[in-house]
């Protein structure tokens, strides 16, 4: 059974966490199938990066240009490093960077590919897969073949730990093909906060009852990396603005957490976030309509609550 | 001699000219009125004419905004009575023998008199009062049509009261100043008084240039119409006899096969759409009127009508045509519109706005233009009939908490059909109310049955959007039912569906009776079938549009109230005056962009101006929705509660209603 | 510039996914497909490129339930050409699978630039433009939300978490997947697309269906959902500790 290879992803410093998540689950299985581990990395830095991480042998690709994604160099290296290894499992997250490789790679070597995956169980010796599909309607579970497949597993699916070791490390560098050049990279504007992108929303409603409880809303959001949206009557009031608004006459978000505080959930403004992956509802009524669709509820009262989290969630 | 000849030469000059230059300018219009769609308008005469009497005489819809339509009267009497005066003084210069005599002349002079007391008015109410419903219009040709009204009537009085002393030297005739004519005859003494009448040049000079004024002006006035709003003197009339008499609510009448209801340019609306733009007089009646105006959206009926006239006109002139929907009228103007008929209603030249505006739509929407929340609804009525993007299987849902089953009517014959509607059948808050609808029905012995997963939504709104193709979709959906099923006459709670079903599937040959829920439950009343005990509270009524001012029920809802002992305060614009939701149209499911207040929460701050009323009541499902939200977002819940007629009359006949429902304790 | 957009139709998920629970297999032939909606993006962005640059745009489908409306539609909006894949096929075709399909028509015409939807809420087996163009050996790009032509090649916009975008220029023949059109997919009216239903003609290529990589599902099954919220009680610190402590466990608290 060949190695399992992981592909590392560089973020704004050093790698991303969901590379890092790979990482951990990677050597997991690496240990239970007793084979080895290989990490793959480019860029500038890439080794320095690599040689600490926990696995048998990592892959320096250290061609400067290579510390921005760059599609067809990253693809065709990847796919002869594949060829070359002939690894049993290719793990890759399924970010931008993981949607183009994972089936760019997967086709060009003949492999299949398992997408979506958020979560991996060794039974015996079979492993096996489970993808959520469908937009998360129904889960599908599969049998990774003998021969091999290639996964793009969703960022947030395991936690990393920061464990570190001292893998062999190769160090090379690849030509790149002229028919694609990055050109620039561009920063997304600060300034106008675009809620439909946010992965976590603190949204608030009319029991924030005045403009000058907006700063609990905030200093939450700040805590936890996320951004302040509102109900309509936030927006009628003037307290935010109308692109923080959520529902039929305002945004449609789907985040990954949607936090409700004092927000009833009429339909118009359940229409704007019932798809969020987890939804929690803060609401002094415990029969708003709102804990209807919430995954989890409270009725204490708001305005103490917001505080109380910044707080514990500052002090982590 | 020669006076009179060449006044008799100028005036057939002045004449021909002018009825020449007339008629060369308004050509152009009639041929496109030509190539223009055709519709009936002709039919069913002797009730036109009465119809346009009623109006024309009776000044019934001007009179609605008083201080306009006094002066308006003063003014335009005026112009009739004068035309005696007119015809008078140019026979007087064929033959100078005929004068006016005693009542006549009276007349004349009194109405001179008052329409310059009218133009006085008309320009104080301009200058001064500057009414919102101005704003846009063509303030100029305003001033200039008074100013030349207030030149007639000078010349009026300076030929007059010259005549008696040029007449002996132009005419060689003597007459003498008629005391009937009391204007000119003080004014003749004045002449006398000074001096000026024994002077013959003075005396011819003042003859003759009140003569020009008079007569002159209005050759010059009949030149100028063309090109102004006052062409409407000579359209309105027609135009009021023109008037659609097709059911009020249906919005495209039959469609022939190859034409569509885009309108794209000026051959895809009917020949009355064509007058209608040029019988507009800017008075901006529409514009006071419209929800969205008042939103402070883009959109203003009035100016949509001038867009497209001056269009017109620039294309009669030889430039460029510009697209009709998105360039002429803007794509936020006509997405605007929640097709209130506001507008319409107000219009004292009855001109149609809403079809124009929906055909604009549906040109845009040919070419893929819609806001996107509204692209959603069309989709999920095209997939699954509905605009919650539910699945259709779900649609009776809100049955399954009733204690006695509802009957099926696509498999067995009912009394009564019941058309429940999109939002009765998926608003999670609105389903409370749609089973105590069901409750009533159970309690008044009513045989009845809804179609199940086979009613799909009836395609009211999709019309409005311009999406013909899908309302006929929808329509045929409905229609496999409707006509197979076996029943006696629909009942149903939303205004939206009860319009489609009466007026708009007429195209399809179905004439089924379709009642509204308030007619049906007073009709239960009536019948001795619910006997309601007296609520004993006070409340304000709200009209829906596509229920009072498209269809005319505006008293079986307050006959029904009255009977369940409820005290109604009415809102200042009630009836076919009610002020919109803002929910038509589609407007339902866009972006609010760009408003500063909500129709439906400047309604709600109306029925709190009045004294002492705790309740809006509504007659539908929208409404309910729209305005309970307003009342939250004005911060009202102290102050006033939204019900639905159905809970007042569930309670009134003494069924329990949940407290789920905004029920009244 | 020839654009070739390949789309595709999945199951309505307004409807519940017909699943035969005790097999775990979907009932393919008892749901309702309408186009995939990031296909629509695609079709869009090929429609802006051509309005902007001229371009002949070819709207591609493989014969399923829904394939004639799709295509019919995607005529009416502005498509050029329609083309229908025709074969032994049927609904349960794997993403693998179509992508061999189109990639057999793609090789033997003359497209410079191919765009299909990023993803679909169906392609477990991975994604369409990835796996066509690794089948075709073409370079290519997914997570793109802008194409623009310049000389003979194109400049596209890839897009990253946290919003960061990258600037990329390529040259043609490439394949890429669309995240978002420029602006918002236009809308066909129903009398568009029965007109065009009756005027226009939807070629139809015959392919065979080859041998790819196939994957097993063992079971596809439904994840339980909760009706009702489950309730956090105690006073406010405890609340808050739960909350923290729910958030970890779900990776969802920044360290
Ligand atoms: C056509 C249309 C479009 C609409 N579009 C939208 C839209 O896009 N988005 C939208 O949001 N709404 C929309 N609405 C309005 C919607 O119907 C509701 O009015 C609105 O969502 C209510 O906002 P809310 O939940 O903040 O206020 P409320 O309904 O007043 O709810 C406030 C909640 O806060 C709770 N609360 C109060 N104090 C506290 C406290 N101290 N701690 C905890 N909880 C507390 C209360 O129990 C209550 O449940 C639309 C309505 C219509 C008719
Ligand atoms: S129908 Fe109503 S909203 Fe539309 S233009 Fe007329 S008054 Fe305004
Ligand atoms: S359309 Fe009618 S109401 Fe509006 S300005 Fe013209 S005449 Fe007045």
């Amino acid at each position: 059974m060949g190695p399992i290879l992981i592909v590392m992803e560089n973020g704004a410093s050093g790698f991303v966490d969901s590379s890092k998540e790979l990482i951990t689950k990677g050597r997991e299985i690496a240990k239970n199938l007793e084979i080895s581990s290989i990490a793959v990395g480019f860029g500038q830095d890439a080794e320095s990066q690599l040689k600490n991480l926990p696995v048998d042998r990592v892959i320096a690709i250290t061609n400067p240009e290579l510390s921005q994604y760059h599609p067809l160099a990253y693809e065709k290296t990847l796919s002869e490093i594949v060829k070359k290894e002939e690894p049993y499992l290719t793990l890759v997250a399924n970010t931008t960077m993981g949607m183009d490789l994972g089936a760019g790679v997967a086709s060009s070597v003949s492999l299949p590919l398992i997408a979506y995956c958020n979560q991996v169980a060794i039974a015996g010796q079979e492993v096996v897969a489970t993808s959520s599909v469908f937009a998360g309607k129904l889960m599908a579970e599969i049998v990774v073949p003998k021969s091999g497949a290639v996964l793009t597993v969703m960022p947030g699916a395991w936690s990393a730990t920061e464990d570190s070791g001292s893998p062999q490390v190769d160090v090379l560098s690849v030509d790149i093909p002229p028919s694609m050049r990055i050109l620039r990279t561009i920063e997304p504007e600060k300034s106008d906060v675009d809620i439909t992108k946010a992965d976590i929303l603190i949204s608030v409603g009319r029991g924030i009852e005045g403009p000058e409880n907006l700063t609990l809303a905030e200093e939450l959001a700040e805590a936890i990396g996320g951004v302040v949206s509102c109900s309509r009557p936030v927006v009628d009031a003037g307290w935010l603005p109308k692109s923080r608004q959520v529902g039929k006459s305002g945004q449609t978000v789907k985040p990954k957490l949607y936090m409700a505080f004092g927000i009833s959930g009429a339909p118009e403004h359940q229409q704007g976030m019932k798809d969020a992956d987890l939804i929690i509802a803060v609401n002094t009524d415990e029969n708003a309509s709102i804990m209807d669709i919430a995954h989890f509820g409270t009725t204490v009262d708001m305005l103490e609550l917001m505080p109380a989290l910044t707080e514990r969630l500052r002090g982590e | 001699m020669i006076g009179q000849d060449i006044l008799m030469v100028l005036t057939i000059l002045m004449f021909l000219s002018a009825t020449g230059y007339f008629v060369y300018r308004m050509l152009p219009i009639f041929r496109v009125m030509q190539k223009a769609r055709s519709t009936n308008r002709l039919d069913n005469w002797p009730r036109r004419l009465s119809f346009m009497l009623g109006q024309v005489f009776g000044h019934k819809r001007l009179l609605r905004l008083r201080l306009s339509g006094i002066l308006h009267f003063f003014i335009f009497s005026g112009f009739v009575v004068l035309m005696i005066d007119v015809i008078t003084a140019i026979v007087q210069v064929f033959d100078p023998h005929i004068t006016l005599d005693a009542p006549l002349a009276f007349v004349v002079d009194l109405w001179a008199v008052l329409v310059l007391i009218g133009i006085l008015l008309a320009v104080y109410q301009r200058a001064v009062i500057k009414p919102e419903r101005y704003h846009g219009s063509d303030e100029r040709d305003g001033y200039i049509i008074l100013a030349m009204i207030a030149t007639i009537m000078i010349g009026i009085f300076l030929h007059e009261s010259f005549y008696p002393f040029a007449a002996p030297y132009l005419f060689h005739v003597h007459p003498s100043l008629n005391p009937w004519g009391f204007v000119g005859y003080l004014l003749g003494h004045l002449w006398l008084s000074t001096h000026l009448a024994s002077n013959p040049v003075v005396a011819e000079s003042g003859y003759i240039l009140g003569y020009l004024l008079d007569i002159g002006m209005v050759f010059a006035f009949l030149a100028y119409l063309p090109t102004s709003k006052h062409l409407h003197i000579f359209l309105a009339v027609p135009s009021i006899f023109l008037h659609k008499t097709r059911p009020h609510g249906e919005l495209v009448p039959p469609l022939p096969e190859d034409e569509g209801m885009a309108i794209r340019t000026f051959t895809d609306v009917n020949w009355k759409d064509v007058l209608d733009l040029f019988t507009c007089t800017e008075c901006g009646r529409c514009q006071a009127v419209c929800p969205a105006y008042a939103a402070g959206q883009p959109l203003s009926p009035k100016m949509v009508i001038l867009e497209l006239r001056d269009a017109l006109r620039k294309e009669l002139n030889g430039e460029d045509s510009v697209p009709l929907a998105g360039g002429v009228v803007k794509a936020e103007e006509l997405w605007a519109c929640t097709t209130c008929g506001a507008c319409q209603e107000a219009c004292p030249v009855f001109i149609e706005h809403v079809p124009k505006i929906a055909g604009l739509r549906a040109a845009l929407l040919e070419d893929g233009e819609v806001d996107k929340n509204s692209q959603k609804v069309l989709v999920g009525w095209d997939r699954q009939g509905n605009s919650f993007g539910q699945p259709p299987r779900k649609r009776p849902a809100w049955t399954k908490a009733l204690e006695a089953p509802i009957k099926d009517a696509r498999k067995e014959a009912v009394d009564w059909l019941w058309f429940v509607g999109d939002f009765a059948s998926y608003d999670p808050r609105l389903q409370e109310l749609s089973r105590l609808v069901a409750q009533i029905l159970q309690q008044a012995g009513i045989d009845f049955g809804i179609l199940y997963e086979g009613e799909a939504n009836a395609g009211n709104e999709a019309l409005r959007l311009g999406e013909f193709g899908l309302f006929e979709t929808l329509a045929q959906k409905n229609l496999k039912w409707l006509e197979s099923a076996q029943y006696n006459q629909i009942f149903t709670t939303d205004p939206h569906s009860f319009n489609a079903l009466r007026n708009e599937y007429r195209k399809f040959g179905f004439e089924k009776p379709v009642k509204h829920y308030t007619q049906a439950f007073l009709d239960l009343i009536e019948q001795g079938r619910l006997s309601p005990a007296p609520l004993r509270i006070r409340v304000t009524y709200h009209d829906p549009c596509y229920l009072g001012r498209w269809n005319r029920v505006l008293d079986a809802p307050r006959q029904l109230l009255e009977r369940m002992g409820v005290e109604l305060i009415e809102m200042p614009r009630h009836g076919a005056n009610s002020f919109c939701c803002g929910a038509g149209g589609g407007r339902i499911w866009m972006e609010e962009v760009g408003i500063k207040e909500r129709p439906a929460d400047n309604r709600i701050r109306e029925a709190l101006s009045l004294n002492d009323v705790n309740y809006f009541v509504v007659a539908c499902p929208k409404d309910m929705s729209m305005f309970s939200a307003a009342v939250q977002s004005t911060g009202s819940e102290n102050r006033i509660k939204v019900v639905d007629v159905a809970e007042l009359l569930a309670q009134a006949v003494g069924l329990s209603v949940p407290q789920s429902a905004v029920a009244i304790k | 510039m020839h654009i070739a957009v390949l789309m595709k139709s999945v199951p309505d998920l307004v409807e519940d996914i017909a699943l035969d629970e005790h097999e775990g297999q979907i009932l393919f032939d008892e749901m309702s497909y309408v186009p995939s909606e990031w296909d629509d993006q695609a079709l869009e962005e090929a429609l802006v490129i051509k309005e902007e640059s001229g371009a002949e745009v070819t709207a591609v489908s493989i014969e399923t339930q829904d394939s004639d409306n799709l295509l019919f539609t995607a005529l009416a909006k502005g498509s050029d050409n329609a083309v229908k894949l025709v074969g032994d096929f049927d609904l349960s075709l794997t993403n693998r699978q179509r992508a061999q399909i189109f990639a057999d028509y793609l090789h033997k015409q003359p497209f410079d630039l191919i765009l299909s939807g990023v993803q679909a809420i169906d392609d477990v087996d991975g994604q369409i433009p990835g796996l066509v163009a690794g089948i075709m050996g073409w370079p290519h790009a997914s997570v793109v939300t802008e194409v623009r032509v310049k000389d003979q090649g194109i400049i596209l916009r890839q897009e990253y978490a946290g919003g960061l975008v990258a600037e990329i220029e390529s040259s043609t023949p490439v394949v890429v997947g669309i995240q978002a059109a420029r602006k918002p997919p236009r809308y066909a009216s129903i009398a568009k697309v029965r007109q065009v239903a009756k005027s226009r003609q939807i070629e139809e290529v015959e392919v065979p269906l080859s041998n790819v990589p196939a994957l097993t599902v063992r079971r596809f099954y439904k994840p339980v959902a909760s009706a009702h919220a489950e309730m956090v009680d105690g006073d406010v610190e405890d609340v808050a500790a739960r909350i923290a402590e729910i958030l970890q466990e779900r990776n969802l608290l920044r360290r």
